[in-house]
């Protein structure tokens, strides 16, 4: 490895654990001299209460979470992806369906929370209903355009080759798409992920977002803090693990880049 | 019976998806392809000449009159009429061979028959070696090769070819010539070669490659002339004789003015 | 595309279908209703309607609309002042970029209606926790937007202004800035979309923990609380949930209205 290499392998690691040491040094003066630390706990004080969450509910909430998240993301997705397959067979069901889309879409999901609240009543229905809803439009739209953009000069070289309908459908309009299509999964994941939380703070009784409220109940800021951090990693690792796949299911694609 | 296709009376218009005016990209056309024969076709920017290729090819129908491909009318694209895009329309997503199997596994063929059919066109095209790359890690003239071979792999009875060598550049475009000429079976003799529609920019190569020479005007599209080429095969000597010169000339000649035209019209 | 059948709509369907079938879905459900006697507990079109006269007659849905809508434009340029610099910073210094980038994609993680209640401890339930809450998650739209304008920023056209003797606050405030400007544009409208929801979430969430204590209501959000665990008006809720899509649309309608107008040079 050459001096310049090494330097900024050096570099690239350094780096970014100055501006991190640089934050928690922030954080641990606010707490210390700015504010006081109850209102603001310091960074150790926060790691503290994160390893006793582990021991204590902290693997259950997450699960209840992340099952909220999965079966709120699988129908919801699944849904989008049935909608745009329907509108992009037939002019008359797009007709059909975009305006109500557009006309839904403008509604946040979480102006369906009090909706949701007096139908299903507080508890876990809520944020995965929240989720399902959210879920589907991104993915709606994505595919959709996906399916339009599909170069016509492909599908009428396939046809010249002799391929049925079927054929076309599975095996270049599908494909041609698929990038849109996982690009409008992980926006739709990003959507799910705020609801997710919302509806466990505002609607639900489980959750990491609903235990979190309730250590502010007990006034464990420190634990709500834990609490807090723990969601924006969880955030974090669905998208990096979309994004991966992103990565793996465009590598043929010139125009893809270097994703963020 | 010697005609391959014969086109009656065909006209085509369409509606111009940008500003909704009625086109009308053909009219009155009469011509009889022969079987074997290479055919190219020639004109200034407007004149049809690809509408004319996607008729055969059957992507659209004629608005009035008929095409008949080997005696039955044409009810849509199909393997035994191949095309060849001017963007090459390869499967980004799939290899090499991927794109080359593909007619093959449209049609039914079984994994190790379309396999072997592949990489024997692919070694034939010159693609040898590049079997698992795909197609944007390949130069432009390799791509050309691909979608040749993939054409190829169906065994089709006609080449449609829509300015195949439009986007490569000139020393490669010449080098595709050769080939073209050498995989449609130039240095050979007799009835048993494809039939080839050849659509092209360039009259000295319409000139080079062809038996016979379309001509067609524009607005709206019309048989201008139909210029034959007595060049002897194989071709590759021919470039730059003075019977090639020549032709090229006089085409050109037929051209020229609605050629012109064609530069200020279709600015926009 | 390929996909539909070849069949094109009737003329103008694409208006009266979707109408039609809004027109039909809505009389089905108001008599459906209505036959069932579950008025009041499920909403009614007709009921939605009576809501919607009603509580905007009385004022009651402007006052909270501006209480929200206040907070949203005060959270949105907290958004901008704090967002364009940092961005700025990172995009325009590389060293920044490495230092700074995993610290911030960490936070902008974190949903930002996550930190209610962190926020209502430090600034009480009025409406300054929403306030926190909804500019927390306008500086990052501002700050992904403006790093990436100011990276893509066009190398020559900097190499031109330098050439023509422009110092670095120039080259800043005349070269990049309004460069920048289209992408910082669409962070904007990504900023005020998301700041409008966040703000609906985090008075709902403030509405729930003050439910019952009889303070006065701040915003569309703390209103359909009280809609719902008082009141429990299901026609008002549906009223305020069409609002807040109204109002949605209203703010994206404006700003590509406003991008036109400022910016026509970047329309794509």
């Amino acid at each position: 490895m050459t001096d310049m290499q090494s330097m900024r392998r050096i570099r690239n690691l350094v780096e970014p654990l100055l501006g991190l040491a640089l934050v928690l040094a922030m954080w641990h003066i606010t707490s210390r001299h700015v504010a006081n630390a109850t209102l603001v706990p310091p960074p150790a004080l926060v790691w503290k209460a994160f390893v006793a969450m582990l021991d204590d509910n902290l693997p259950q909430d997450i699960l209840a979470s992340l099952l909220h998240l999965a079966v709120g993301y699988s129908l919801g997705v699944s849904c989008g992806l049935a909608l745009a397959l329907l509108a992009a067979s037939s002019r008359w069901l797009d007709a059909v369906i975009d305006p109500f889309a557009e006309f839904l879409r403008p509604i946040s999901p979480i102006a369906w929370i009090p909706l949701a609240i007096l139908f299903l009543g507080v508890g876990r229905a809520v944020p995965i209903f929240l989720i399902f809803y959210a879920s589907i439009f991104p993915i709606f739209v994505s595919t959709l355009a996906g399916i339009r953009r599909v170069d016509p000069s492909l599908v009428s070289a396939a046809q010249s080759l002799g391929a049925s309908r079927l054929i076309v459908v599975r095996n270049v309009i599908l494909p041609a798409a698929l990038p849109a299509v996982v690009a409008g999964a992980r926006l739709s994941l990003g959507v799910a992920w705020m609801s997710l939380v919302a509806g466990e703070i505002v609607g639900g009784d489980a959750g990491i977002g609903w235990r979190i409220l309730w250590y502010q109940e007990f006034f464990q800021m420190d634990r709500v803090m834990a609490g807090i951090l723990v969601v924006g990693v969880l955030g974090f690792a669905a998208d990096t693990a979309l994004r991966l796949l992103q990565k793996h299911a465009g590598r043929w694609n010139p125009a893809q880049g270097n994703l963020t | 019976m010697n005609t391959l296709v014969d086109i009656k009376g065909v006209g085509k218009t369409y509606v111009s998806a940008r500003d909704g005016q009625r086109v009308q990209a053909l009219d009155g056309i009469d011509f009889a392809l022969r079987r074997g024969e290479f055919l190219t076709v020639v004109g200034p920017s407007g004149c049809g000449k690809s509408t004319l290729l996607s008729l055969i090819a059957g992507f659209h129908a004629p608005t009035v009159g008929s095409i008949t491909f080997d005696g039955k009318a044409i009810a849509g694209p199909g393997p035994e009429r191949g095309v060849m895009f001017q963007d090459y329309a390869l499967f980004p997503w799939r290899t090499v061979a991927g794109n080359v199997e593909f007619g093959p596994f449209a049609r039914g063929v079984s994994a190790s028959d379309r396999r072997r059919k592949a990489q024997t066109l692919i070694d034939v095209v010159g693609l040898g070696g590049f079997e698992t790359r795909y197609p944007h890690e390949l130069s432009g003239g390799m791509r050309q090769r691909c979608a040749l071979a993939r054409m190829l792999a169906n065994d089709p009875t006609m080449w449609l070819m829509d300015e195949p060598l439009a986007a490569v550049d000139l020393q490669t475009r010449i080098i595709l010539q050769d080939e073209l000429l050498r995989l449609w079976g130039d240095a050979e003799d007799g009835q048993e070669r494809p039939t080839v529609m050849f659509v092209t920019h360039g009259i000295d190569e319409a000139v080079l490659l062809a038996d016979r020479v379309l001509v067609l005007a524009r607005r709206p599209g019309r048989i201008k002339a139909v210029v034959d080429v007595n060049l002897p095969r194989p071709r590759d000597k021919a470039r730059n004789s003075a019977e090639m010169a020549r032709l090229t000339e006089h085409i050109w000649s037929l051209i020229r003015d609605e050629a012109a035209q064609a530069i200020t019209e279709e600015s926009h | 595309m390929s996909l539909q059948s070849a069949h094109a709509l009737p003329r103008g369907a694409r208006w009266w279908l979707p109408l039609l079938v809004l027109v039909v879905l809505l009389l089905v459900w108001e008599v459906a209703v209505r036959r069932s006697a579950a008025q009041g507990l499920v909403p009614l079109p007709s009921g939605v309607l009576a809501s919607a006269v009603k509580l905007t007659a009385n004022g009651v849905i402007i006052d909270a609309m501006s209480g929200s809508l206040a907070r949203v434009l005060i959270g949105f340029a907290f958004g901008a002042l704090v967002g364009i610099p940092l961005g700025l910073l990172i995009g325009i210094l590389p060293v920044m970029d490495r230092a700074l980038r995993p610290v911030l994609d960490a936070l902008r993680s974190i949903a930002p209606i996550a930190w209610i209640p962190m926020a209502i401890l430090w600034l009480g339930v009025r409406g300054d926790a929403a306030l926190f809450v909804v500019a927390y998650g306008a500086v990052f739209p501002f700050i992904v937007n403006t790093s990436q304008a100011a990276r893509l920023i066009d190398r020559r056209l900097l190499a031109a202004a330098r050439a023509l003797g422009a110092g670095p606050w120039i080259l800043l405030r005349s070269v990049m800035l309004p460069g920048s400007m289209p992408l910082i544009f669409t962070g904007a409208r990504i900023a005020l979309a998301f700041a409008w929801a966040s703000i609906v979430a985090a008075e709902l969430a403030i509405g729930i923990k003050i439910q019952g204590q009889g303070r006065s209501v701040a915003g569309i959000g703390q209103l359909m609380v009280e809609t719902l665990y008082v009141q429990r008006d299901v026609d008002a809720l549906v009223f305020y949930m069409l609002t807040i899509g109204l109002v949605s649309l209203l703010i994206d309608a404006g700003l590509r209205w406003l991008q036109q107008r400022l910016l026509p040079w970047s329309q794509h």
